[in-house]
C-alpha cells in the first residue's frame, strides 16, 4: 500500500466523520421542530407533573445547549442517554437488543442472497441464452420488482397460514426464516444479475481468448479465471447491501413481528422518544458511512486501476 | 497479496457486523423460541406437561413498574405479577366484583372530625415477595408515596389525589413534609386516610397504581426492565422479558393463593401489528389476541363466530368542536354571549345530522352502541342502574337526544329549522349556505378516517363543506390540545368507574380540555347558570363564566360525601356540557378480541385487563 492510498483511506474516514456529525445535528434540530412531545399522550400528564419530567431528563434546557450537552456525552462517554418513553432503559440497550436481531437477520439473508446469487449468475452467463438463462432471468427480475411487503406477505400467508409450516412471528429461531427469505430475495436477485453481466463481460477479455487457445481446461478457466475477476463488483456491492438490509428490513420486521432496529426506530419517532431517534439514527447512519467506507477501499484494493481522486 | 488484503476487509465487514450484535449469547432468547413454535401448529396436546397459553396484547409495554404504567396492556400483566389490597373476580354467578386480596377485608371507612376518612387495613398472613421476602405495609406506604411523587411524575400520579396530602404534593409551593397521609402501623397494619369518601376506592385498591413495590427493588431505576431485577408479590413471576418480543410469565409457587391458580405459564408475544395478530391466531400459534385488523371484521364474524368476541368497554368515541372557532354567517351581527349561545345552537343541531346507527352498523362494525351521552355506558350510578340511562332528563328516550333509528328524520327536521333560523336556505336544493367552510382533524387511521368520510357527507347533504384533514398522533395530540383545530375526532376511555373521570376533563385548568372551554374569548363570556341550592349547597350562580360554573361543580363534586347528591351533581355537570353542544357523542366504545373458542375459564374487567391465571385449555 503506498501513500497515496493512505491518504486516500484518511480522507474518506475524515469525510466519514464529517456526514455522522451532518446526520446527528440535522436529526437534532428537524426532530426537535416537530410538533408534539415525548410525555403528549391521550390523557395529558398535568402541567406540574410535565414540568417535572422535563426537569428530570434536561428538556427545559435551551435547544442549543441540550444539543451541545448531547454531542460531548456521544464523544466522551458513549452516552446515549435514557429512553424517554421506556422509562428504565437505556437507548444503548434497546439499540443493542435490536442490533442483534437485525444484524442476525442481515448477514444471513445476505450470505444466502451471495451463495445463491453467484453460482445462478455464473450458470446464466455460461449458458447465455439458453433456457435456463431465460429461465433464472425472468425469476430475478420478479424478485427484484417485487416489493418486499408483498413478497413478505405472499410467503406469510402460504407458509405460516394455509400450510402452517413456519410460526408467523420473528420471535421464534424458526420464526426467523420467513424474514430471511423476504429479505435474501431481491440481493439474491440482484447478484445473479450482477454476476451474469460481470461474468459476460469477463468470458469476453483477450486473457481468456488466449487461456482458451493455450488449450486451458474449460473449469480452469470458469473458477480460476473467469469467476474469480467478475465477483469483483460483487464484493463492492456486498458492504452497501449488508447495511440496506439491516437497515431497511423495516416493513419485513413489521410483517413478521420481528424485534429488530427497525421497529424500534419508528416507533422511536411516533413516540418523539428524542434520545431513542438520535441513538438509532447514529447507529444506522454510522452502519451505512462504514459499509460504504469499506466497500470504497475494497474496490480500489482489488482494482488497481481506478483513480485515487 | 491484493486478494488477500480484500477478502479479509471482505470478512472484516461481516464479522463487525455480526460482533456488534452478540455481545449475550442468544441462546437464552432462543431456547423458549424454540420450544413455544414446535408446539405450534399442534392441536394443543394439554395433557403433556405444565399447562402454558400464549397470547398477544400489544407491542412491547412502555414500561411494567406498576407506578408508571398507564396502559391496559401493561396493567393486564401487572394484575399477574402483583397483588394490590384488592382485585376483580368472578363471583360464583359470574359477575365481576372486587374482592380482598393482600388486606384480609376490605374494611369501611371511619369518618374523622375534619370529614376526612380513615381506612385501616390488615394483610394476610404469608404474603411474600418473588424473591422470599416479606411482604410489609410499609412496602404498600412506600409504593403510594413514590407513586404520587413529583420526583416520578407518573401519568396516574393523580389517582391518588383522593387521599389526603395528594393535594400539598402538587401545591405551587408544596410544603417540606409534604406526602400522602398513608403510613405503615406495624409489619402487617396499613393506614390510609381519604380527603373524603369516594365510592370508587376499592376499585382504585384493585389498580395497578396502587400494587406495593419495595424500596431496595426500585432502587435501582432499571429495575423493571429485566427479569432478574424484577421482584413482584403476584400469582406470576416474570421469568423472561425478551424486548419486542416475548414476555414470560410463570406461575409463582410463593404466591399464598397458589393452588388457585390453574395456568402454569402465560407467554405475552410482543406485537402491535393486526394483521401479524391475526395470521398467529389463525394457525393456531396464540389463543388470544387483542386486535384484529378493521377490514377483516365482517369476515372474522362469520369465520370465527366462536372466537370473534366483543365484550363492553367504558368509553365513547366522540367529535369535539372548538369552543372558540367562529362557525356563524358573516352577516349574524352577533357577539359576545348571544353569538356563543347561537353557536352551542347550531353545534346541537349539526350533532343530530348524523346517524349513529349508521355508523357503528356499517363502519363500525363491532357492536358499538350509538351514543346520545358524553359518560359512557357501563358507569353505574350508586343503585346499580347505568348513569347513561338516566342523563339527559328526557321523557320517551334515553340521553340528550334519540338515537333510535327511527328517529333519525325527526331529528334531521329539528335541526334544518335550527339552521334556517342562522343561515340562508334554498328550498329547491335543501341547502342552506353562508356555513364557513370546516376542516376535520382526525389522527390516520383508517377507522377514523373511515367516519370523517361519513360525518363529511352528512353534512354536505345540508350545504356545509367540511374538508379531512389527519395527522401523525403525536402531531394530532399537540394540534388539538392547543386548540388549533375547529372539529376533531376524539375518544375518552375510563381508568375507573366513576362518572367524574369523564367530567373533570373539561375544567379551564384540565389538560384534556380541548375544547378550550374557559379559555381564549371563551374566557369573559359570562353565560352559564349554576344552582345548587336545592342541593343543600349555597351556590347560586347567574350568567358565570366556565370557571364559575363548571370549574366550581366540579369542585363541589370532588369535595361531596354524599353519594346520592354527588351523582346529581354529576349528571348537572353532564347537563352543563352538553348544552354547549361542544362534545357530539357518536358511540361508546367495545373491546374486540379473538380466544381460542378452547380455552375456559378467561375473563376480563370493564377497564379491559383480561385474566388468564383461572383458564384451562380444553
Amino acid at each position: 500500500m503506498n501513500s497515496k492510498t493512505l491518504v486516500y483511506i484518511l480522507k474518506r474516514i475524515g469525510l466519514a466523520i464529517l456526514t455522522v456529525w451532518v446526520v446527528i445535528t440535522v436529526t437534532f434540530f428537524v426532530m426537535h421542530a416537530v410538533p408534539g412531545g415525548p410525555f403528549m399522550s391521550e390523557k395529558a400528564v398535568s402541567p406540574a407533573a410535565q414540568a417535572a419530567l422535563e426537569a428530570k431528563y434536561g428538556l427545559d434546557k435551551p435547544l442549543i445547549e441540550q444539543y451541545f450537552t448531547y454531542l460531548k456525552d456521544i464523544v466522551t462517554k458513549f452516552d446515549f442517554g435514557p429512553s424517554l418513553k421506556q422509562r428504565g432503559r437505556q437507548v444503548i440497550d434497546v439499540i443493542r437488543d435490536g442490533m442483534r436481531t437485525s444484524v442476525k437477520l442481515g448477514v444471513i439473508a445476505a450470505a444466502g442472497a451471495a451463495a445463491a446469487g453467484i453460482p445462478l449468475g455464473a450458470v446464466a452467463a455460461l449458458r447465455r441464452n439458453k433456457l435456463i438463462d431465460k429461465v433464472i432471468m425472468v425469476i430475478t427480475t420478479a424478485f427484484v420488482s417485487m416489493p418486499s411487503f408483498i413478497m413478505g406477505s405472499l410467503l406469510l400467508v402460504l407458509f405460516a397460514i394455509r400450510w402452517a409450516l413456519l410460526p408467523a412471528n420473528g420471535s421464534t429461531a424458526q420464526g426467523l426464516i420467513l424474514p430471511i427469505i423476504t429479505l435474501a430475495l431481491y440481493p439474491m436477485a440482484y447478484i445473479t444479475r450482477l454476476t451474469r453481466s460481470s461474468m459476460l463481460d469477463v468470458l469476453g477479455q483477450d486473457y481468456i481468448r488466449t487461456a482458451k487457445a493455450k488449450g486451458v481446461s474449460g473449469v480452469k478457466i470458469i473458477f480460476g479465471h473467469a469467476l474469480k475477476n467478475s465477483l469483483i463488483p460483487v464484493i463492492t456491492y456486498f458492504g452497501p447491501m449488508l447495511a440496506y438490509i439491516v437497515t431497511g428490513s423495516l416493513v419485513v420486521e413489521q410483517i413478521f413481528a420481528v424485534p429488530g432496529i427497525g421497529r424500534a426506530f419508528v416507533s422511536s419517532i411516533t413516540n418523539r422518544d428524542y434520545p431513542m431517534v438520535m441513538g438509532t439514527t447514529i447507529i444506522l447512519a454510522v452502519l451505512i458511512v462504514v459499509m460504504n467506507l469499506v466497500s470504497d477501499i475494497l474496490y480500489k484494493v482489488v482494482d488497481p486501476r481506478i483513480n485515487l481522486d | 497479496m491484493k486478494k488477500i488484503l480484500a477478502l479479509v476487509l471482505a470478512l472484516a465487514m461481516v464479522f463487525a457486523l455480526a460482533a456488534c450484535g452478540s455481545t449475550q449469547a442468544p441462546a437464552a432468547t432462543a431456547a423458549p423460541a424454540a420450544e413455544n413454535s414446535s408446539a405450534a401448529p399442534a392441536e394443543a396436546p394439554a395433557e403433556a406437561g405444565p399447562s402454558s397459553i400464549a397470547v398477544c396484547l400489544a407491542s412491547e409495554p412502555d414500561t411494567l413498574d406498576p407506578a408508571l404504567n398507564s396502559a391496559v396492556d401493561g396493567a393486564t400483566m401487572l394484575v399477574h405479577l402483583f397483588s394490590g389490597l384488592a382485585k376483580w373476580a368472578e363471583d360464583a354467578n359470574g359477575a365481576l366484583v372486587i374482592v380482598p386480596d393482600a388486606a384480609e377485608e376490605l374494611v369501611e371507612g371511619v369518618e374523622n372530625e375534619d370529614g376526612t376518612v380513615t381506612y385501616t387495613y390488615t394483610l394476610r398472613d404469608g404474603l411474600k415477595w418473588s424473591d422470599g421476602q416479606p411482604v410489609t405495609a410499609a412496602d404498600f406506604a412506600f409504593a403510594w408515596q413514590r407513586a404520587a411523587s413529583v420526583e416520578l411524575a407518573a401519568d396516574y400520579g393523580y389517582m391518588f389525589e383522593v387521599i389526603d396530602g395528594y393535594e400539598d404534593i402538587w401545591a405551587d409551593e408544596p410544603p417540606e413534609d409534604a406526602q400522602l397521609n398513608v403510613k405503615a402501623i406495624d409489619d402487617k397494619t396499613l393506614e390510609v386516610t381519604l380527603a373524603n369518601a369516594v365510592a370508587y376506592w376499592n376499585e382504585l385498591l384493585a389498580f395497578p397504581t396502587y400494587f406495593p413495590v419495595r424500596e431496595d427493588v426500585v432502587a435501582d431505576e432499571g429495575w423493571a426492565t429485566d427479569p432478574s431485577t424484577y421482584v413482584g408479590n403476584g400469582a406470576y413471576v416474570m421469568t423472561g422479558w425478551d424486548h419486542n418480543s416475548l414476555i414470560t410469565l410463570e406461575k409463582n409457587p410463593d404466591y399464598v393463593d397458589a393452588d388457585e391458580i390453574l395456568m402454569d405459564k402465560i407467554e405475552c408475544y410482543l406485537s402491535d401489528d393486526a394483521n401479524n395478530q391475526l395470521s398467529n391466531f389463525k394457525n393456531g400459534t396464540w389463543q388470544l389476541i387483542d386486535d384484529v385488523p378493521t377490514n377483516e371484521i365482517p369476515a372474522l364474524k362469520v369465520d370465527y363466530p366462536d372466537e370473534f368476541t366483543v365484550v363492553g368497554q367504558i368509553g365513547t368515541y366522540y367529535v369535539c368542536w372548538n369552543v372558540n372557532e367562529d362557525i356563524l354567517p358573516a352577516s349574524s351581527g352577533l357577539t359576545g354571549v348571544e353569538a356563543e349561545a347561537a353557536r352551542a345552537e347550531i353545534r346541537n343541531a349539526i350533532g343530530l345530522l348524523f346517524d349513529r346507527n349508521y355508523i357503528v352498523e356499517e363502519i363500525g362494525q363491532a357492536g358499538q352502541v350509538p351514543a346520545s351521552s358524553f359518560v359512557a355506558m357501563g358507569m353505574t350510578n350508586p343503585d346499580g342502574s347505568q348513569f347513561y340511562e338516566t342523563a339527559g332528563h328526557n321523557d320517551g328516550f334515553v340521553g340528550y337526544y334519540n338515537v333510535s333509528e327511527d328517529a333519525f328524520e325527526d331529528n334531521f327536521t329539528q335541526a334544518l329549522e335550527v339552521l334556517k333560523k342562522y343561515y340562508d336556505y334554498d328550498e329547491t336544493t335543501g341547502q342552506i349556505s353562508g356555513f364557513p367552510t370546516m376542516t376535520y382533524l382526525y389522527n390516520t387511521s383508517e377507522g377514523h378516517k373511515a367516519i370523517g368520510e361519513y360525518l363529511q357527507s352528512a353534512l354536505a347533504g345540508v350545504g356545509i363543506t367540511m374538508n379531512l384533514e389527519n395527522q401523525e398522533w403525536n402531531t394530532f395530540l399537540n394540534t388539538r390540545k392547543q386548540g388549533d383545530y375547529s372539529i376533531a375526532r376524539n375518544g375518552w376511555l375510563a381508568d375507573y368507574n366513576d362518572p367524574i373521570c369523564f367530567l373533570d376533563m373539561w375544567t379551564t385548568a384540565s389538560g384534556n380540555n380541548d375544547v378550550q372551554f374557559g379559555k381564549g374569548a371563551h374566557k369573559d363570556l359570562a353565560m352559564y347558570n349554576l344552582d345548587l341550592t336545592d342541593l343543600g349547597y349555597e351556590v347560586k350562580v347567574e350568567n358565570g363564566t366556565w370557571a364559575d360554573t363548571y370549574d366550581v361543580l366540579i369542585k363541589t363534586i370532588k369535595s361531596c360525601t354524599d353519594n346520592e347528591v354527588r351523582y346529581e351533581l354529576m349528571h348537572r355537570a353532564e347537563d352543563l356540557l352538553m348544552s354547549t353542544g361542544c362534545i357530539c357523542p357518536l358511540y361508546f366504545y367495545t373491546d374486540i378480541y379473538m380466544l381460542d373458542k378452547n380455552v375456559d375459564g378467561f375473563f376480563s374487567n370493564p377497564l379491559g385487563y383480561k385474566y388468564f391465571m383461572y383458564c384451562t385449555i380444553g
